[in-house]
């Protein structure tokens, strides 16, 4: 919000230009009353219906020069809307981004779709505003001007009743936008509401739970219908305030222009004049400043004030520590999602140094992903530390940090632009050697062959990729870094076990800290240390070790290895499964 | 005129009825005022007593001002309340067609909302367009009583002027194209970060990132600046619109003057009819508004038209759980099935994609409805049964379920009557108590501030339908994120918490098979073979099965 007021301020010059352009365009407000003025009396009404006609004439003309103001006001448009948008872009896609976002408050497709949206509110509207809103502001001020030339006498008649208009109109305007927002808000929910159901209908039917689903959209519907009703009668009360505004200044002017005229304060036609003015210019342009006032500039409000709340503001400044090596230790960590939930990790002591190769295993959904966010950084204990060379992991310059703390997760990244951009992501002076000698490494190779090479341009969201290659493309990203402690969380899930074996042993091989969140068990087998995590109790130790001490993690090895039987009765896969 | 718009304009006549007099009342005001106040305007200029004549104008302004304030009132609560009784009635019909709906669910949605809206203004765009259609056929009419000659010149001079302000609103195709392009490949590129959101945090590079999404800008910005350029070159001839017909008005009217035949407040008056006259051409967009709101009627009569399909009236006597299908064909997906599956037993239904498992799945709880043939529970067929008996009988559970309901305990309570303690059993049997206690508020977490993974997710659903403690379980394919050991863990705790229930489950994994009493192999839409997994073991084809799309 405070980001557009500040970006809109930055295009000030466009808006001198802009407000140039309004001089001409307010020309006929400013002369209609005084050329009707004329023409009627010094021309039609003074028996020569010519020179009637020429002032006439010289009001088109000045109407035509008006119409020209306002095209050249859509040509500079741009010039202030345009960066407006770019700025406001800009921070979203930032925000979104940024430091303070967390992956599990991400947006989605549709919250991608919604910011686009906002954004497009925010732009048509500041439109809207400057060429409407802006214009009958000018027209206002011009009439009120043109008004005052002709008949000055008249000045406080009109000019305490509109002032007093557009002041209780502006008072108004707080109580419009809360519940334009209100209304926004209730509109979304009918639609979201609705959704949920309509496109969960499946498993409304099969719960036998129509009632439930009816229920929860009839909630959601009367909330809309009253917050509709009360927008409107906001704009009622609106709707009164200006037309009173409008209608109070003509009373009065006829209420004291013959006492004036009489008097010789006012020529009859200056009163005409004046009454031109008022009746054909002035109440108008009011009531339009009103009409797309609140309608334009509310849009404008609640899709900034959107915008602002779904965009999480950048924050948290990281640390200044210099870590003295690299080696991780975690000492009594304990951390839960919050302060009534059963913790996902306690008391943790642990102990990595270069050259270890931890596997953590566990059920689905136990919380090794948050162990992992604890061990990069990205999450911060609610008790006890998290160690890297010797410093809190999360006061360690960010740079240093990303430098030295590598992690990937199930989800790959891949973007648009060609192979080599995606594989330099972590490592921008790799050379091309480099990145196919780490493609090799974690058996790549080949695909990269058949991609066609480095300079191969991928599409958006790994376009004609499978789930397995693009695991595989960020594996090679991972292993050309200059990280000393690598995370895997479940960075093997799609490939085969041959595949994930060889990728396994590559980054064994490469030296500094390994952790691997394990998606199959074998991936235990491999490492020289396994951390169970099973819920109740967390246990840490070697494969052998761990078989004859727990009794769980027997269970476990046992269970899986019954199943691995089956499995490898199967003919021998492909090796990428699509 | 359709089913939909006639019951909007019928439904509600008192209020409808006193919108319309209000508008008329403003109308007829608004139509008095410009010459009231031409006669006020005389007095003035002449310098003689101007209050009776203002005491006049300000009766006729103060109503028009009331009128106008009472009827904006009553187009607010006619058209919510119009909208929303169509709401109500859109998504009860919606629900009682149930998954035999022949509207997607996205189409669905946008009839409920912007259908419903559209349709709810109805009654507010017909008496705003008859009040438009008086007052400027009312102004034409005063127009011709202050003089003839007026009324013809305004007559005339509207057409030429509509010529000489046409504007082509429209943008160039290529000018709006540009920049839908360049806005939505920011949208993907952008969208692509966000799926990579834990690399980019995790990796620091989000500054840089940011960078490379915002890489189009700069065309985004051209393509806007051509736009708006575009624009300025054709509608600032619609500003001319007005001023040229009162121009060619206010000269008529200065002849009027110079003849005699007119005040100079008539001239006013003339200038406030041209203005009440135009007002009609301001309303064309109206037109365009009454054909969508008539449109969006007609697509809700579409959907109050679909009859939904006919409930049966049985109740479901005691029996075992055993399902019989005669002869049932679902569309393309299933041909002449027939099957008995013993109550009590666990059946694994595999095949290949596409081999017709969901849809086989679906018939069992009556959730498609086959086009021939019949399915039997416990000798009665499920299109006989009341719904409730039904699906208190056969409980589902989904690979992807959606999950409904506010807190994570509703959902999985979600239509049943399970009670705090039922909810925690079934959720212990699915190993998801584990996650639910972790969340910041356990079983009272809002559903909408807990965002799940697919796994998660399958998990709850498998509780949900676990709840509500039925004789069928079916399972489609709803513990495919969990790992082995998990799964087979979940079916040790689903046979200890509800012994002796019939369970179908739809499987891709040979392990699950293999533990399952029977398996029932699908190939093409057809029943292959019925046989136990170990049997069917030996051929190449059944095995070829649980290698397609399958991580090792």
């Amino acid at each position: 919000m405070r980001l557009y007021w500040k970006a809109l301020g930055e295009q000030w010059r466009g808006g001198l230009v802009l407000l140039a352009c309004s001089v001409l365009e307010s020309a006929p407000a400013f002369a209609s009353g005084r050329l009707v003025e004329r023409a009627v009396s010094q021309g039609f009404a003074a028996g020569s219906p010519g020179t009637g006609l020429a002032w006439l004439g010289v009001f088109a003309a000045v109407a035509v020069l008006g119409a020209l103001g306002s095209r050249l006001v859509w040509h500079r448009l741009g010039t202030v809307v345009e960066p407006l948008r770019d700025v406001l872009v800009g921070a979203v896609v930032r925000g979104v981004l940024g430091d303070g976002a967390t992956p599990r408050h991400a947006p989605d497709a549709s919250g991608v779709a919604r910011f686009t949206q906002h954004i497009e509110v925010v732009r048509d509207a500041t439109a809207g505003m400057l060429v409407q809103a802006r214009a009958m502001v000018v027209t206002t001020v011009a009439a009120l001007a043109g008004l005052f030339s002709v008949a000055g006498a008249l000045a406080w008649y009109v000019a305490v009743p509109v002032l007093l208009a557009l002041a209780a109109f502006g008072a108004l305007l707080p109580t419009l936008a809360a519940r334009q927002r209100a209304l926004t808000l209730a509109d979304e929910r009918v639609a979201s509401s609705a959704g949920a159901v309509l496109s969960g209908m499946r498993d409304v039917v099969a719960c036998g739970a129509e009632a439930n689903a009816v229920a929860s959209v009839d909630a959601a519907i009367d909330t809309q219908a009253t917050a509709a009703v009360r927008m409107g009668e906001a704009t009622a009360l609106r709707t009164l305030v200006v037309a009173v505004g409008g209608f109070v200044p003509l009373l009065l002017v006829l209420l004291a222009a013959p006492g004036m005229v009489t008097a010789g304060e006012l020529t009859a036609g200056a009163a005409l004049g004046a009454l031109v003015y008022l009746a054909a210019t002035l109440q108008p342009a009011l009531q339009g400043l009103a009409a797309t006032t609140s309608t334009v500039l509310l849009r404008l409000l609640v899709a900034l004030r959107r915008l602002g709340e779904s965009c999480p503001p950048p924050s948290r400044a990281g640390g200044t520590a210099e870590p003295d090596g690299s080696a991780l230790s975690l000492r009594g960590v304990t951390f839960g999602w919050g302060a009534h939930a059963e913790p996902v990790v306690r008391d943790l002591d642990l102990d990595l140094e270069p050259g270890d190769h931890l596997a953590i295993v566990g059920p689905s959904g136990i919380g090794k992903s948050t162990l992992a966010g604890l061990l990069t950084g990205l999450l911060e204990p609610q008790r006890g530390r998290v160690l890297l060379g010797g410093r809190p992991v999360t006061g360690v310059r960010p740079g240093l940090r990303h430098r030295l703390i590598a992690f990937t997760p199930q989800e790959s990244y891949l973007f648009a632009g060609t192979v080599r951009e995606n594989l330099a992501l972590l490592a921008p002076s790799a050379t091309d050697t480099d990145l196919l000698a780490a493609a090799d490494a974690v058996g790549a190779g080949e695909l990269l062959d058949r991609l066609g090479g480095l300079y191969t341009e991928l599409g958006h969201a790994a376009g004609g990729l499978s789930a397995g290659e693009a695991q595989l493309l960020s594996l090679v990203r991972l292993y050309a870094s200059p990280a000393s402690v690598v995370v895997l969380d479940e960075a093997t899930a799609h490939l085969d076990p041959a595949a994930e074996a060889r990728a396994e042993r590559a980054f064994a091989a490469r030296g500094g800290v390994l952790v691997v969140i394990a998606h199959r068990l074998s991936s235990a087998l491999r490492a020289g240390r396994v951390l169970v995590l099973d819920g109740d109790a967390t246990l840490l130790g070697g494969h052998d070790e761990l078989l004859a001490a727990s009794p769980r993690y027997a269970e476990l090895m046992l269970a899986w290895t019954a199943g691995r039987e089956q499995a490898e009765a199967v003919p021998p896969l492909s090796p990428l499964s699509r | 005129m359709n089913r939909t718009s006639a019951s909007l304009l019928a439904r509600d006549p008192l209020r409808f009825g006193l919108l319309l007099a209000a508008a008329m009342v403003a109308a007829a005001a608004g139509l008095l005022l410009p010459a009231a106040l031409a006669d006020a305007v005389d007095a003035a200029i002449s310098g003689g007593p101007s209050l009776p004549h203002v005491v006049w104008l300000l009766t006729v302004g103060g109503t028009e001002i009331a009128a106008d304030v009472v009827a904006a009132i009553l187009t607010a609560r006619v058209t919510s309340s119009a909208c929303a009784r169509l709401r109500r009635r859109v998504t009860r019909h919606l629900c009682k067609l149930g998954t035999a709906s022949p509207f997607a669910p996205g189409d669905a949605v946008s009839r409920l909302t912007t259908d419903c809206a559209g349709a709810g203004n109805l009654a507010a765009i017909v008496v705003q367009l008859v009040a438009a259609a008086v007052i400027s056929a009312g102004a034409v009419v005063l127009l011709a009583l202050l003089d003839w000659r007026l009324a013809l010149v305004f007559l005339g001079s509207v057409p030429v002027a509509l010529l000489l302000a046409r504007s082509h609103l429209r943008l160039t195709a290529g000018d709006v194209a540009a920049y839908q392009e360049v806005s939505g490949e920011l949208s993907a590129r952008l969208l692509d970060a966000v799926r990579g959101l834990r690399t980019i945090a995790a990796s620091g590079v989000a500054e840089r990132e940011a960078r490379r999404v915002l890489r189009p800008l700069p065309r985004l910005h051209a393509a806007g600046l051509g736009m708006w350029r575009t624009q300025s070159r054709m509608v600032w001839k619609a500003g001319l619109l007005l001023p040229a017909v009162e121009i060619a008005v206010l000269a008529a009217a200065g002849f009027g003057v110079a003849a005699g035949r007119l005040s100079i407040g008539d001239v006013l008056a003339a200038l406030g009819y041209v203005v009440l006259g135009m007002g009609l051409v301001g309303q064309v967009p109206q037109l365009t508004n009454l054909a969508q709101a008539r449109a969006c009627a007609a697509r809700l009569d579409a959907v109050l038209g679909t009859e939904p399909p006919a409930a049966g009236t049985a109740w479901l006597p005691a029996g075992p759980g055993g399902l019989t299908l005669r002869g049932v064909a679902v569309g393309a997906a299933l041909r002449d099935v027939d099957l008995d599956i013993a109550g009590g037993s666990t059946v694994a239904v595999v095949g290949r994609s596409g081999s017709g498992k969901s849809a086989l799945a679906g018939v069992l709880g009556g959730l498609r409805l086959p086009d021939r043939g019949e399915v039997l529970l416990d000798g009665v067929p499920v299109t006989a049964l009341r719904t409730e008996s039904l699906r208190a009988a056969v409980g589902y559970a989904f690979e992807r379920p959606a999950l409904l309901g506010d807190s994570v305990a509703d959902a999985v309570a979600y239509g049943s009557w399970a009670g705090s303690g039922s909810v925690e059993r079934a959720c212990r049997a699915a190993a998801v108590h584990d996650l639910v206690v972790r969340l910041p508020g356990g079983y009272a977490t809002p559903l909408e501030a807990t965002p799940l993974s697919g796994g998660e997710a399958q998990r709850l659903g498998l509780a949900r339908a676990l709840a509500r403690n039925p004789r069928v379980l079916v399972l489609d394919d709803a513990t495919a994120s969990l790992d082995t050991v998990t799964e087979s863990r979940v079916e040790d705790a689903i046979a200890h918490a509800l012994p002796g229930r019939t369970r179908v489950v739809v499987t891709h994994r040979a392990g699950t098979a293999r533990r399952a009493d029977t398996v029932v192999w699908l190939s093409g839409g057809t029943v292959r073979a019925v046989a136990p997994h170990d049997v069917l073991w030996s051929e190449p084809g059944y095995r070829a099965v649980f290698t397609e799309g399958a991580p090792g």
